[in-house]
């Protein structure tokens, strides 16, 4: 086995280490230390200068491992491994020590004891660097296709999205059309056009696509594999059909939720919900002349706390559409807050109040009554503006009630190995900065099966998702940084612990060649190391994070200490 | 620089072993170090990915080599960069305090703290407070010192 | 002739978002930015809603994802002049403002910031701190490189000084610095400028600008921010103290048909979160937040105005305050209202309400950036009445601006948040490889 040839470079970094920790002390230090080759200082050494010096040394002096200490490597770490790759050295065989955030910057008015600190970073450093191995990043391939699941506005605009770039996709949808949700909606807002506009081309476009195959009346049964690779199996009339993709984005959308119960719905037949009102008197039906919309309903409620986010514009949308046939109409919107959010449906919402829409503020603790016998023939309401009861005559009391998740998300979040939110709605990676991602890679949510969002917010989610599908399969291949967990299967006793404790599903018990073991998907590890503390018999390790690792540099600070059992 | 023998008011420094994750306290670590906050120089940080890589072994063995302290900063719950890791923390970091309790090591020499990126004056103050407790715990001596014995005896 | 670069214009979170993705999708990013660092808003903010996560902790990974990547150019400190052409094949002119310091040589290491003498008002700190000539605009600034302000240095504009350059062990100062001008061949061009804050100075009935104790959401960001002028410290403008009452007012300049007429989306949560910081800073804070509608849309959101509520005590007052005037003796803001709810501040008798407060913030509209104008005009594409970017079929291409192949993503078209801009982001990408697809042959590498 070669020897261990340890070359240690430490920067000034001008004045900034320099100034308060005595440079080249710590070099002479460093020459004493074992295995250590080869110490040098660099006024700095993330220059041209210091770098080229690196790549010089390794050749000249023969070193098989580098420890930088300068700043922190949350910046450089990347340009110092590249320049070890250059000089033919892999670029796990270095080792970072933080001398200046963590050493120099906050020990400015104690030099000796900076330098000392200095001195036992780098032994530890040293001492780490000795135990790294070199590693490969794991690769594996992506099959070139993506599953899209759900054929509504979401689901088709993702695959499009994706298709239009050269990408197979395949879309399954369980109904037998196209279109999701909006099919039964008549008219949109804030455009007032007819959704068949566009519907029915965005349709036309999705089934006339070379990359895109649809599966109409088809539900997925079962998934297998991970990011690159997974195996689907697709049911359609009795038939189970096998895909294999790289990539799945989830657009199953969600539900109107029928508020049972609730405001005598079920009751009187002339109190209806939104759907109900779109598809009976929006193509055709009697135009009432007094209604009622009652906002809120079953939502913003202890029972179910979430806005349904659109359902104003909705109602406003609604609202719109009487009062443009009917100018003489009444048209009363109930409400508890006007989510007229943003540009336009802040326009809409001022439209409607000058056609004459009435809004009635209502608080959820004295909400409406609908009153009448066998017809609904009046509301009424606590006006929370004027501090007072108010009865509205109405003949039609329209409900505006949110989306609720579907109760087939369930089955789907276990087949996919992603998590549901309290609310049974698809849980994303993170709320802010990966909201359409999940922590499980290689699949993708998008459409109000992740949350009730509003049309340009459904389709600029299916073509995020679009683009985040199309990532891998546009590389070819997933790229992992080797600090992945893995299992020394001969010291495993299968405790599944690791299993457990690991936040992404990456290990699985499975037949190896020492029996039962665990066993890392390197493709899905994020080497965070939970497993491998969880390991009790230590057969978990972490790469560039061993046990072996961390206790050379416990052991490396402890040496000179006189205390201790040694 | 010797350590560990002296007894507390005599000048004793203590050594304290840190370990910082990458995502949040190490950040919080450099911001510290970004804005100039001084602070004693007593620690020395080991990074790793998660504060849930800290294995049990690690604090033992650092106790047992003599280190005065050993503190583990994560994430605040809820942050972790791998949703949970912080919570194992947690957990562990729970129960082994009162395993060195238990083998009579003062559990205030292991501590969990959260220190997240933005919070550099955090972690210099975590520093701070925690220097001082473990400096007015004394030096960490081995058992053998203490009662006289040799490790093995009973 | 087709190229496969792109043109990212702003370098906040939608702007960071889109290159990413665009590199990891295998394309050039060129990524124009203004300042001397990426960040934009995101960096100034202390926490973000609902989560209440650090906000720089979860942008500066990104920052420097964004920076690290070997497709991603970035042109910081540096504008757009020129812009011409048709998808597929624009030609682009950016200007790089010389920073007087030669990125090769410099570390970022700070040392010329720290002995420059000059100081000015710090914009990072929106004028609550004072920077120096020679700076770096906050801590975590990507890339790491130091800046002269040339209308601040006094070599530049005085001949004298020139302190930073004996500083600079690195030799990196380099006063002899140029402007240049890069010629860049694009195939589509992003928007994600982003917005700028407006000013409450013209509401007069107001008093921002006369009334010390009066002051504005983002001012108040900088404030309660542990990296801010005040280290997270609640200070009063007028002597320092820490309220003990706070009073937001919504709607400042939004929803007002002689300022901005639209709604500016975020401002019901940003307060939220604020009063929720006031008072786990300080247990004993009390906040009021004097609002229209109540407008938490998004996901998780109506949870947190019931914590808000319940855990952090933050009293809604369902009004819009007709004026604030002042006690000249303490100095604290009195916010005059008209009760719209009876009882909502706990007096069932009064309509029209006065409430003495320690501090007023004022969640001011936030309008579309100023550069704007200019570059609809570069473009020849549209604007809408606001001043946002114009997308020309918001329901089926909710990113497409009116020009093909120029997309704009984030705050500069519309209101939104950070989960809406980074989506649009990403939306934005997916548009930018549809139009510049290779022949699908290219794509068969597997």
């Amino acid at each position: 086995m070669p020897k261990t040839r340890v070359g240690v470079f430490v920067c000034h970094c001008g004045n900034n280490i320099g100034g308060v920790v005595r440079v080249p002390d710590v070099v002479e230090y460093a020459r004493t230390l074992p295995n250590v080759t080869y110490a040098e200082d660099n006024l700095y050494t993330c220059s041209e200068e210091g770098l080229s010096s690196i790549k010089d040394q390794i050749a000249k002096q023969g070193l098989n491992r580098v420890v930088v200490a300068s700043c922190t490597p949350r910046t450089h770490e990347p340009l110092f491994k590249r320049a070890c790759e250059e000089a033919g050295l892999n670029k796990y065989l270095f080792e970072f020590v933080n001398i200046r955030e963590h050493c120099s910057w906050v020990h400015m008015h104690d030099p000796a004891m900076a330098t000392e600190k200095a001195k036992e970073l780098v032994r530890m450093g040293v001492a780490k660097a000795c135990h790294l191995e070199p590693q490969q990043e794991f690769e594996s391939d992506v099959f070139p296709a993506a599953l899209v699941i759900g054929g509504g506005v979401a689901g088709m605009s993702a695959a499009l999205g994706l298709a239009n770039q050269g990408i197979q996709v395949h879309l399954v949808e369980k109904e037998q059309e196209l279109g999701g949700l909006i099919r039964g909606v008549q008219t949109l807002f804030p455009t007032e056009q007819d959704t068949d506009e566009l519907l029915r081309p965005l349709a036309e476009r999705v089934k006339a696509h070379a990359h895109i195959s649809v599966s109409l009346g088809s539900e997925v049964e079962n998934v297998s594999g991970f990011i690159g690779d997974f195996d689907v199996s697709v049911r359609a009339d009795g038939e189970v059909e096998g895909l294999r993709v790289g990539t799945i984005i989830v657009a199953t959308g969600a539900e109107e939720l029928k508020p049972v119960d609730l405001y005598r719905y079920g009751e009187l037949p002339n109190v209806v919900t939104q759907l109900e009102f779109e598809e009976k008197f929006k193509s055709g039906g009697e135009i009432p002349r007094s209604v009622a919309i009652i906002n809120c309903v079953g939502a913003r409620i202890p029972k179910r706390t979430y806005c349904g986010r659109f359902c104003c514009a909705t109602a406003i949308k609604n609202a719109i559409w009487i009062k443009e046939r009917d100018p003489q109409a009444r048209v009363y919107v109930l409400h508890r807050d006007v989510m007229a959010y943003g540009v336009e449906i802040e326009e809409f919402y001022r439209r409607a109040m000058e056609l004459g829409v009435r809004f009635l503020r209502y608080d959820v603790e004295s909400p409406p009554e609908v009153l009448g016998e066998d017809r609904a023939k009046a509301v009424k309401v606590q006006h929370q503006l004027m501090g007072k009861e108010v009865i509205l005559p109405v003949d039609m009391v329209v409900l505006t009630t949110p989306l609720v998740a579907r109760d087939d998300n369930g089955k789907l979040s276990k087949m996919l190995k992603v998590p549901l939110g309290s609310d049974g709605f698809f849980l994303e990676a993170h709320l802010k900065l990966r909201p359409i991602e999940f922590s499980t890679d290689g699949v993708y949510v998008c459409g109000a099966a992740r949350y009730p969002s509003n049309i340009p917010e459904s389709v600029s989610q299916a073509y995020a998702a679009a683009a985040k599908a199309s990532i891998p399969i546009r590389e070819g291949l997933v790229r992992v940084e080797a600090i992945t967990a893995f299992c020394d299967e001969r010291t495993c006793s299968a405790c599944g612990n690791c299993v457990e404790a690991c936040p992404f599903g990456a290990i699985e018990l499975q037949q190896g060649r020492f029996g039962r073991t665990a066993h890392v998907n390197t493709a899905q590890c994020k080497g965070c190391g939970c497993c491998v503390a969880a390991c009790p018999s230590g057969a978990m390790q972490q790469r560039g994070f061993s046990d072996m690792q961390v206790l050379s540099m416990i052991g490396a600070l402890a040496e000179e200490m006189t205390g201790g059992v040694g | 620089m010797v350590s560990g023998s002296d007894s507390p008011g005599n000048g004793f420094e203590p050594k304290i072993l840190v370990f910082a994750c990458n995502w949040c306290s190490y950040a919080g670590a450099d911001l510290a170090g970004v804005s100039r906050l001084q602070m004693p120089p007593n620690c020395r940080v080991i990074r790793v990915m998660c504060s849930a890589r800290v294995r049990p072994e690690f604090v033992i063995t650092a106790l047992s080599k003599g280190l005065d302290g050993v503190l583990v900063l994560g994430c605040h719950p809820g942050d972790c960069h791998y949703s949970e890791g912080n919570y194992f923390t947690r957990r562990r970091g729970l129960l082994l305090r009162k395993l060195l309790e238990f083998v009579g090591i003062e559990p205030e020499r292991f501590q969990v703290r959260w220190v997240s990126a933005s919070e550099g004056a955090k972690f210099a103050e975590t520093v701070e407070q925690v220097t001082e407790q473990i400096r007015a715990l004394g030096p960490n001596r081995p058992r053998s010192e203490v009662l006289g014995t040799e490790p093995g005896d009973r | 002739m087709e190229s496969q670069s792109v043109l990212v214009i702003g370098g906040g979170i939608a702007g960071i978002q889109a290159s990413i993705d665009l590199a990891n999708m295998g394309f050039e990013v060129y990524l124009v930015e203004k300042t001397p660092s990426i960040g934009g808003r995101m960096a100034q903010l202390d926490k973000t809603f609902p989560t209440n996560d650090c906000s720089m902790c979860i942008l500066a990974p990104k920052m420097i994802e964004c920076a690290g990547h070997e497709r991603v150019h970035l042109l910081t400190y540096s504008d757009v002049v020129e812009m011409d052409g048709k998808a597929g094949d624009f030609r682009v002119t950016v200007l790089r403002k010389p920073r007087y310091v030669d990125v090769e040589k410099c570390t970022g290491c700070g040392e010329c910031a720290e002995k420059c003498p000059r100081r000015v008002p710090d914009e990072f700190n929106v004028g609550l701190a004072k920077r120096k000539a020679a700076y770096l605009p906050f801590p975590q600034a990507v890339p790491r490189k130091m800046t002269i302000d040339a209308e601040s240095c006094l070599y530049l504009t005085k001949g004298r000084c020139r302190v930073c350059e004996e500083t600079c062990q690195a030799g990196a100062i380099d006063f002899e610095q140029q402007e240049e001008l890069v010629e860049l061949e694009v195939g589509a061009i992003v928007l994600a400028t982003g917005f700028d804050p407006f000013d409450p100075g013209s509401l007069k009935e107001y008093g921002y600008g006369e009334i010390d104790n009066v002051i504005t959401g983002l001012e108040y960001e900088r404030l309660i921010c542990a990296s801010g002028p005040t280290g997270g410290h609640l200070e009063r403008p007028s002597d320092g103290k820490v309220p003990g009452t706070i009073a937001f007012i919504q709607c400042v300049g939004s929803r007002d048909v002689n300022y901005k007429a639209y709604c500016s989306s975020v401002c019901c949560m940003h307060a939220t979160k604020e009063a929720i910081l006031a008072n786990e800073h300080y247990p004993g804070l009390k906040s009021f937040i004097f609002y229209t509608d109540m407008r938490a849309v998004g996901k998780q959101f109506q949870e947190y105005i019931i914590r808000a509520r319940e855990q952090y005590g933050v009293g809604y007052i369902r009004s819009r305050p007709g004026k604030i005037t002042v006690n000249e003796e303490t100095g604290n803001p009195v916010v005059w209202y008209d009760e719209t709810i009876y009882g909502d501040a706990g007096d069932p008798e009064r309509r029209v309400a006065s409430m003495e407060v320690d501090l007023v913030v004022l969640c001011q509209a936030l309008v579309p950036h100023s550069v704007h104008a200019e570059i609809a005009e570069k473009l020849g594409l549209m604007l809408d009445e606001s001043g946002f970017i114009a997308i020309e079929d918001r329901l089926i291409r909710p990113v497409d601006t009116t020009v093909p192949g120029v997309f704009a993503c984030g705050f500069c078209q519309g209101p939104q948040d950070i989960p809406d801009s980074v989506i649009q982001a990403s939306a934005a990408a997916a548009r930018v490889a549809e139009i510049l697809a290779k022949k699908s042959k290219e794509l068969e590498h597997a």
